[in-house]
């Protein structure tokens, strides 16, 4: 009996230590429970939900960029006949996305929807558990400033872009809670004003803000974006002028010397957000300029516009091609012609001579293939400028010449538009703005895309040789014949939403 | 039965009832004792010889003097002598008390003893579905891995060999099981010891025999890892007789068989088909292909320049040796295969010692120790594009040189883009040549046991085990050669290290106790195992190499942080296991078994699993009845039913993890991220298989024929699946336990000795036939998709999905009046089929014309051995093949790319080129570009789906036995054999109708997407020479 006490014993001990002996947590990485509780948790967090915004614009081969100003009368793609497989560009380009029941296969649909969701969801559980930690309170301000900051940014583009979205305010945790019913564009709205101006109020200003980070000046920026876009002008007028009156933002002397160099000139004195990049090894770089480089294209004649120290060739077709018409669009002697556009003649010559424009402003310098540094800009001081330019002359109100002479001077036009005020503010940002994602927003909210698009569709079908279609090639027959203002939802989502 | 799901508390409960059980094992009194002497035919004593009372597992084995002792022996007991090779003798106890036996040898040699789980048991009395193969049949196949060896030798165990790369590519699924995202893998066992990895690395040499166990009653003990099957190998042990010492030495030439290579285009046809191809579009012809004819004489075969004949040799030296008390084997091995893509190298060298001590005769101590070291550098050759070396040599444009005029290797080719050669082709043969894509593994399985038999028909035993691996890969890419097109070259130096320690240890405590009660015979087993695993692993990946001849960290100037990682991986299993084997009168059988599993994978709801089983047998042949069917040497009837499970679903899958590596910039400074990356499920278990066997064993005219027959039905529930869920939650997916799969087939098995005397001729065939159905997904989810896959309710797993074609559009009335795809079809394209009827060709959405368009699966699979003996000649004959599976040939994307941009297989010379000459009706018209092609060749169809039924004569073997007088030199074995001799199918992909290959290159494309031709390493044939010489 008492060798069967002794084996029950040591049984006893086995199960009760098997708990532990059975709960093996990951070593390498922490789990949600052991998480957010210090500032630095909070800091890595809130780090954390910048990220998605590198991807934003550089997904493989495109991003934000083929469904805004690939999808306007700025950029067009480069079409080689020996590629198939390019719908996803071909169709955002011509204004064929195959759509039915409100929903889209379109690749960069789908990588823009889950990108903004990721930033929505990695912005909520910052604001979900930020209030249970303790730590100093103005750390804890910038870091809930930033959290509303992203996910209003978030929802502004998903508003725009869709017209409807689901609505999250708190971390998913399970299956179940995973699909919401989708939210109206009034409702979206009402949720990016609020948080815009809970921003606004917890963000310090640029000069006292990490460089990089969200700043109330940036807040109050898109606030203004998103009050422009409904038209609410003296709200808009508010947040523009309290921008100006802060006295941290001025133009830099050249339009050339505001974009950011590949490490260099980043966050400066115009800047009042822009998407950071690093370049380099640590995986925080961007390669999302080579997408835009014509092709085929030699190791050599890479170099000649990358500098980098090791150029490969490239071959497939290039996105983000300037349009003959964006081109046009400059007035003689408007210094940022040249500073936004370059040429390169390719010697594979499979499209007239072989002379191609591209994308100049973001054309930077870098040490290796495919890996740059280059800011995304998304508000500058001088779209500051022209808005307040624009609310100013929307309401009747004096002043917006003023606003907008700063913006030709720099450019080195020193004379007056003639004509319709508005139409010159709005042809003022096609050209400062070009190449930054505004104008299809642009085209939208002022009710001029279908008639813009429909008339640029009809002169690339036209004369597709001018739209760098090679001999033999044609434009969609199908394309641009019914101009949708807003993208279906993507179709992937569809599936497993049962909400759309 | 149901599986019952045990939280922790209940735990306890489990482990007294536990304890009681071994309680239950007391003393008893002793009964009357026999003894006596087993000889064999010449006098000599015959140790060994498994001695036991009929009808229970009550028994003994002859010591090295043929003697042996029984206690507990009744008057009226009949006690049976077996022993391999010798026929089986029964004598009635009677009063005697001292016996002498003389075995006999048997012709047919049945083995009597199989492994079963945790220990032995007579075959006749097994009432599971088990499977043996002893080494002797495979000893000729002059290849690596065990499961190539045991390829079509098993009904139920269905082997592919997916590339011919050296020691790898075998796809190993038992009665088809499979799974959506967790291992399908078989769990192996060797020497008793659940080892983790696959069993590629064994010399196949060290094996003894090689178990299957297929139904839930005789895998149940393994509990929640014995859904897919479990395979025993029990290596080699001292056998009893004389010290025995065996040289087994073999060497082979492989080569590429030219059957089934595929077909391309010379530089003179590839020359013609550019020129049409730009007079078909009127447009000028580049002055290079005006006239085809100056490439005569001018072809570079770049597949060819990658392919050798190489070697393959082994050397094996086997010593077995039984003492007193003391039985030992040792066997130490070499093997090198070169492959038969240039430069590839494979090597194993290898050492097993056994050594079995009887302390007492109530006490055995007993060590394994089997070291290997594995040399693996093969080039990276599988894959699309992107990937194989093999594929890319396809479709390299043939006048671009291989040598240039000065007899070197060119370095990379290009041609100007206005003839249509987008892509730059490095040269294959220095890739194979210069990029390092090297492993090292050295393995070390071990165990200790402590073997105690207190009382007669207890045996308690106590073992340690551990399996440390550890794993160097080192991929090295210089400048100057690359594995993917369009790469230029000088390109950019790189390199990736993933280095591995994973290190297992178990621990196993059993009882076992055996008695016999008048007719009943028991036995029962009680046990407690703990294992843990632990992996630590490094991987780093840099670029920017300082000089091509210095890969190394220091040399490298850049190191990537995507890719350079730790990674820890443990999981840990505490279970507890009983069964009970129980026969009446020896025809009547019973087992019934349970494992309880605890398992650090398993969710903090859902701790435990408990899985039982139980299997039933009737000898009826036994019956007397049955004693006037002369004929029925044996019949017995089986019938089981379990439930198991599959553990394989992540080791930290049930946690909500943080990725710390979703860092920022802010102004060009690194600033550290961190986000949630996956949800938390606390209820996340093993998938559960419940599995119904029911068949016979049937031996006729003495057993001149025995047939084993086999069906089974199993549903597979709460499988693993990341049930993707909407993106809008900040997450792609979620791991849960979901959907049903059923599964059923029939396996059968015969052998049969044609004829006896001085020509023996045995034949033994094996079919089976697997079926499966799914039940259901998730909630809200009807289907999954592959590759090229749909996984959908009410169809069978991994289908073929795409379009239906149905030929071209011949002229412009056909495609007037057939349905389109709109702005892409013209005549002389692909006509895909209007499934949904709507009038027009279209792919995604709610009006996708895509439907399932073919099976990876076959309908049937089977398997023939034939073996002659005369004299002293043997010749044996393995045939294996496969019914009804199909294969996507998905390598078409590029070698039919109709645009010209790559080499093409030569059927496409039959394409379409107008209304008069509408060539074969396969390949459309080049005309359009990739508005037009772009349909037939990224639109995925059934024109790509090839049948891949195929026979396969796997292996012929002929072999002379020399028998000496010599008092050291006992006999040799010489024999040639010829492995894959040659394939019988009209499967038109490639050489391989096994083939499954992913567009990655490195694995299968798993079980949502088999089936897939990438193009991949081939298969050899091998032309082998060995000799066996036994001292």
């Amino acid at each position: 009996m008492k060798k069967i006490f002794i084996l029950l014993g040591l049984i006893g001990l086995l199960t009760t230590s098997c708990d532990e002996f059975l709960t093996i947590y990951p070593e390498t990485s922490l789990s949600v429970p052991t998480f957010y509780k210090t500032e630095a948790d909070f800091t890595q967090a809130i780090n954390g939900a910048y990220a998605p915004l590198r991807l934003l614009n550089n997904h493989e081969g495109g991003g934000m960029w083929v469904l805004t100003e690939m999808h306007s009368d700025n950029t067009i793609f480069q079409r080689l006949a020996q590629f198939g497989a390019r719908e996803r560009w071909h169709d955002v380009a011509q204004h064929a996305v195959p759509t039915a029941d409100g929903v889209t296969a379109n690749l960069y649909v789908k990588h823009a929807y889950v990108d903004l969701f990721q930033i929505i969801a990695r912005s909520n559980q910052v604001l979900y558990t930020i209030d249970e930690a303790d730590f100093d309170a103005n750390a804890k301000d910038n870091i809930k400033g930033q959290a509303h900051f992203l996910r209003a940014f978030s929802y502004f583009q998903l508003v725009r872009l869709f017209g409807k979205a689901p609505l999250h305010l708190v971390p998913v945790t399970n299956r179940q809670e995973a699909a919401l019913e989708l939210s109206d564009a009034a409702a979206l709205y009402t949720q990016i004003e609020l948080d815009a101006k809970e921003a606004i109020q917890l963000l310090p200003v640029k000069s006292a803000q990490e460089a990089g980070r969200a700043t109330s000046g940036a807040a109050r920026m898109l606030l203004a974006d998103a009050y422009m876009t409904q038209q609410k002008w003296s709200d808009a007028e508010t947040q523009l002028m309290a921008i100006v009156n802060s006295d941290e933002y001025v133009l830099m002397p050249s339009y050339a010397e505001a974009f950011s160099e590949s490490s260099a000139n980043k966050n400066n004195m115009e800047s009042l957000f822009e998407i950071q990049y690093k370049e380099g090894s640590e995986g925080l770089h961007g390669s999302w300029f080579y997408a835009m480089i014509p092709r085929p294209i030699t190791a050599e004649e890479v170099g000649s516009i990358t500098g980098t120290s090791n150029p490969l060739n490239i071959t497939n077709e290039a996105n983000n091609i300037p349009t003959p018409d964006i081109i046009a669009a400059y007035e003689e002697g408007d210094l940022r012609k040249d500073a936004s556009i370059a040429y390169i003649t390719l010697s594979n010559v499979l499209w007239k001579d072989g002379t191609y424009p591209y994308i100049k402003k973001y054309a930077k310098t870098h040490a290796l293939h495919g890996n740059h540094g280059m800011s995304w800009p998304v508000y500058r001081y001088s779209e500051v400028l022209l808005a307040l330019a624009e609310v100013l002359d929307e309401q009747g109100k004096p002043g917006a010449m003023d606003y907008l002479m700063q913006v030709r001077e720099r450019a080195g036009l020193m004379n007056e538009p003639a004509g319709d005020l508005s139409d010159a503010i709005f042809k003022e940002r096609r050209v400062e703005l070009a190449f930054e994602n505004k104008r299809w927003f642009d085209l939208v909210r002022t009710g001029r895309a279908v008639d813009v698009i429909t008339a640029y569709g009809q002169r690339v079908k036209t004369n597709p040789g001018e739209y760098y279609f090679p001999e033999g090639e044609d434009p969609y027959p199908h394309g641009f014949q019914e101009i949708r203002l807003t993208y279906g939802l993507p179709a992937s989502e569809a599936d497993l939403s049962p909400n759309f | 039965m149901k599986v019952k799901r045990m939280k922790r508390k209940d735990n306890l409960k489990f482990c007294i009832v536990m304890v009681l059980l071994f309680c239950s094992i007391i003393t008893f009194a002793q009964q009357n004792a026999i003894s006596g002497k087993v000889t064999d035919s010449s006098g000599e004593p015959l140790p060994g010889v498994t001695v036991v009372l009929r009808g229970t597992t009550q028994g003994t084995i002859t010591d090295f003097d043929g003697a042996f002792n029984l206690t507990n022996v009744k008057a009226e007991d009949v006690l049976v002598f077996s022993f391999v090779g010798m026929i089986k003798q029964e004598v009635e106890v009677g009063d005697q008390r001292n016996f002498k036996v003389t075995m006999l040898a048997d012709a047919i040699g049945i083995e009597e003893v199989v492994a079963v789980g945790y220990g032995t048991q007579v075959k006749r009395e097994v009432s599971g579905s088990v499977q043996t193969v002893d080494a002797e049949t495979l000893k000729d196949l002059p290849v690596s891995q065990v499961t190539q060896k045991i390829q079509g030798q098993m009904a139920g165990v269905q082997i592919k060999q997916t590339t011919g790369k050296p020691g790898e590519g075998m796809n190993v699924r038992i009665r088809g099981q499979f799974s959506i995202a967790a291992g399908s893998e078989p769990l192996y066992v060797v020497d008793g010891f659940p080892i983790t990895g696959g069993i590629n690395k064994i010399n196949p040499d060290e094996i003894e025999d090689i178990t299957v166990l297929k139904d839930a009653a005789s895998t149940s003990l393994y509990g929640s890892r014995a859904a897919n099957g479990v395979i025993l190998i029990t290596t080699k042990k001292g056998k009893p007789g004389q010290t025995n010492v065996s040289l087994n030495v073999s060497y082979g030439i492989q080569e590429v068989p030219e059957r089934g290579r595929i077909d391309m285009m010379d530089a003179v046809e590839f020359a013609q088909f550019k020129k049409e191809f730009y007079e078909d579009a009127g447009k000028d012809v580049p002055e290079m292909f005006q006239n085809p004819s100056i490439y005569e004489g001018k072809n570079n075969d770049w597949y060819d320049a990658l392919l050798q004949t190489a070697p393959v040799q082994s050397y094996n030296l086997t010593v077995t040796s039984n003492t007193d008390k003391l039985r030992t084997a040792a066997v130490a091995g070499f093997y090198k295969q070169d492959g038969v893509v240039i430069n590839s190298d494979y090597e194993r060298y290898s050492l097993r010692l056994n050594m079995d001590y009887d302390v007492s005769d109530k006490v055995t101590i007993g060590f394994n120790l089997a070291p290997s070291y594995i040399k693996d550098d093969t080039p990276r050759t599988d894959g699309g594009r992107n990937e194989g070396i093999l594929f890319n040599a396809l479709h390299t444009w043939p006048m671009m040189p291989i040598y240039d005029d000065n007899g070197e290797l060119t370095l990379y080719n290009k041609l100007p883009a206005d003839v249509g050669n987008i892509f730059s082709y490095p040269n294959w043969v220095r890739s194979a040549q210069e990029l390092v894509n090297e492993t090292k593994d050295l393995d070390l399985l071990s165990t200790g046991y402590l073997e105690y038999k207190p009382i007669a028909g207890l045996t308690l035993k106590s073992s340690i085990n551990a399996q440390i691996t550890n794993s160097k890969f080192k991929f090295f890419n210089p400048s100057t050669a690359t594995y993917r097109i369009n790469q230029g070259i000088p390109t950019t130096s790189r390199s990736t290290r993933d280095e591995f320690t994973n290190f297992s240890w178990l621990n196993e405590n059993t009882a076992t106790y055996t008695k016999s009660v008048g007719d009943h015979n028991f036995s029962l087993l009680g046990g407690a195992t703990i294992q843990k695993f632990r992996q630590d692993r490094f991987q780093l990946n840099m670029d920017n190499f300082s000089d091509d001849r210095l890969p190394f960290v220091q040399t490298a100037t850049n190191i990537n942080r995507t890719g350079t990682q730790d990674i820890v991986n443990e999981w840990s299993l505490v279970s507890f296991l009983s069964r009970l084997t129980y026969n009446y009168k020896g025809k009547y059988l019973l087992t019934a078994a349970i494992r309880s599993d605890g398992s650090s994978r398993f969710g903090s709801e859902n701790a435990w699993g408990t899985f039982p089983s139980v299997s039933v047998g009737w000898i009826a042949s036994d019956e007397s009845f049955m004693a006037d069917a002369e004929a029925v040497s044996m019949l017995k009837l089986r019938a089981s039913y379990g439930v198991t499970g599959n553990n394989n679903i992540g080791n930290y899958t049930q946690y909500a993890l943080i990725n710390n590596t979703t860092s920022a910039a802010f102004n060009d400074n690194f600033a550290a991220g961190s986000a949630v990356s996956s949800m938390a499920n606390s209820n996340l278990g093993w998938e559960t298989t419940k599995q119904f066997d029911i068949g016979f064993d049937l031996s006729l005219y003495n057993n001149r024929v025995s047939v084993v027959y086999d069906y089974y039905k199993k549903k597979t529930t709460n499988l693993l699946y990341n049930v993707q869920v909407p993106w809008e939650s900040g997450f792609s997916n979620f791991s849960d336990n979901i959907g049903e799969i059923a599964f059923w087939g029939h396996e059968l098995g015969i052998k049969s000795i044609n004829t006896t005397g001085k020509l023996k001729w045995t034949t033994s065939a094996n079919i089976s036939f697997n079926r499966n159905e799914v039940k259901s997904l998730a909630e809200g989810i009807d289907r999954v998709y592959g590759d090229f896959h749909i996984t959908k309710v009410g169809e069978p797993f991994g289908q073929f999905y795409g379009f239906k074609s149905d030929g071209l559009y011949m002229n412009q009335a056909d495609l007037d009046n057939s349905p389109v795809v709109p702005g892409r079809s013209t005549v002389g394209s692909i006509k895909l089929v209007d499934v949904n009827n709507d009038g027009v060709i279209t792919k995604g959405g709610d009006n996708d014309d895509r439907t399932i368009i073919g099976n990876p699966f076959p309908d049937f699979e089977y398997g023939m051995t034939n073996t002659l003996n005369y004299g002293n000649w043997d010749f044996s004959v393995l045939m294996t093949g496969s019914q009804g599976a199909e294969v996507m040939v998905r390598h078409l994307v590029t070698t039919a790319n109709l645009d010209g941009v790559f080499n093409l297989v030569d059927d496409v010379k039959y394409r379409w080129r107008s209304e008069e000459n509408p060539g074969k009706g396969f390949y459309g018209t080049t005309v359009g570009g990739g508005r037009v092609t772009g349909v037939e060749r990224d639109w995925n169809n059934d024109r790509e789906i090839a049948d891949a039924s195929y026979l396969n004569i796997r292996n012929i073997t002929l072999g002379y036995t020399y028998n000496s007088k010599s008092k050291i030199f006992k006999s040799a074995r010489f024999y040639a054999s010829i492995q894959n001799v040659y394939i019988f199918t009209d499967y038109w992909g490639g050489p391989n109708p096994e083939i499954s290959v992913g567009r990655s290159g490195s694995n299968d494309g798993g079980n949502l997407s088999q089936g897939v031709d990438w193009s991949g390493y081939p298969v050899p044939r091998i032309y082998n020479f060995g000799v066996n010489v036994n001292f």
